[in-house]
């Protein structure tokens, strides 16, 4: 039975995103509405830890049957972390949808909790968008 | 389509999340953000200031997980709980689906 949520996302919305910061764990105990994403993207920094984390949603993410999980780089500082996370999705075997580099307007944005205004932290920006173009692609049916 | 933001704390998934949203939104696509945090931050990165943010309502349990009475439709749901942010995208508060016992 679809929730008046689930309702919302399918009749109200183009794209609908859940930032899962409460874990996929968490969300998946609670139903389906927001645990299941047609795309999962798991974001990573270049710290073993947040590898390990990735590495334990993907066995989830199957469990739930959310079919398309991609890995995300973030706070980049090139080209060693690309190295680093370019042997990850190796090592896991899952694709990645993008590299976000290290960013200072970012740090700055966050210091002071204000959103990246224009002008500021364009390669991020630009980085965001060639994700999007990813997943886009992603989701076209295979012909 | 939905798209979910996970890993672990501190990666910066609120942050992508909302450049994401922004982004979809500049393309003329109806977005929706939902934050399931605690703490919800989701707010803060689409634009919202701080108070504006403190009074984003929360979804209560029962109608994300549940059909509701009938009464409230969908666009109900956005017009009461969503919160329309400075670049277009809808903001939804679900954190009360992670507090056990709530709604």
């Amino acid at each position: 039975m679809r929730s008046l949520l689930g309702a919302a996302i399918e009749e109200e919305a183009d794209i609908t995103l859940v930032d899962m910061e409460a874990g996929l764990e968490h969300l998946s105990r609670s139903g389906g509405t927001l645990a299941y994403a047609d795309v999962l993207l798991m974001i990573m920094e270049p710290s073993r830890k947040s590898i390990l984390t990735a590495a334990r949603t993907i066995a989830l993410a199957r469990e739930l049957g959310i079919p398309q999980v991609y890995g995300v780089g973030n706070k980049a500082r090139l080209p060693d972390d690309l190295e680093f996370f370019e042997s990850v999705a190796a090592e896991y075997a899952v694709p990645l949808a993008g590299i976000v580099p290290h960013d200072a307007d970012v740090v700055e944005a966050d210091r002071r909790g204000h959103i990246l205004i224009e002008g500021k932290g364009d390669p991020v920006k630009d980085a965001v968008r060639e994700i999007i173009d990813f997943v886009d692609r992603a989701l076209v049916p295979a012909t | 389509m939905k798209l979910g933001i996970v890993g672990k704390g501190g990666v910066g998934k609120t942050t992508i999340s909302a450049l994401i949203a922004q982004t979809y939104a500049a393309r003329g696509l109806r977005v929706l953000a939902v934050d399931t945090d605690s703490n919800p931050n989701l707010a803060l990165s689409l634009g919202l200031d701080p108070a504006a943010a403190d009074q984003v309502p929360v979804l209560p349990r029962a109608l994300v997980v549940g059909s509701g009475d009938g009464a409230v439709t969908p666009a109900n749901l956005l017009a009461r709980y969503g919160v329309r942010t400075p670049s277009d995208v809808t903001l939804l508060n679900a954190m009360a689906i992670t507090q056990a016992g709530a709604g």
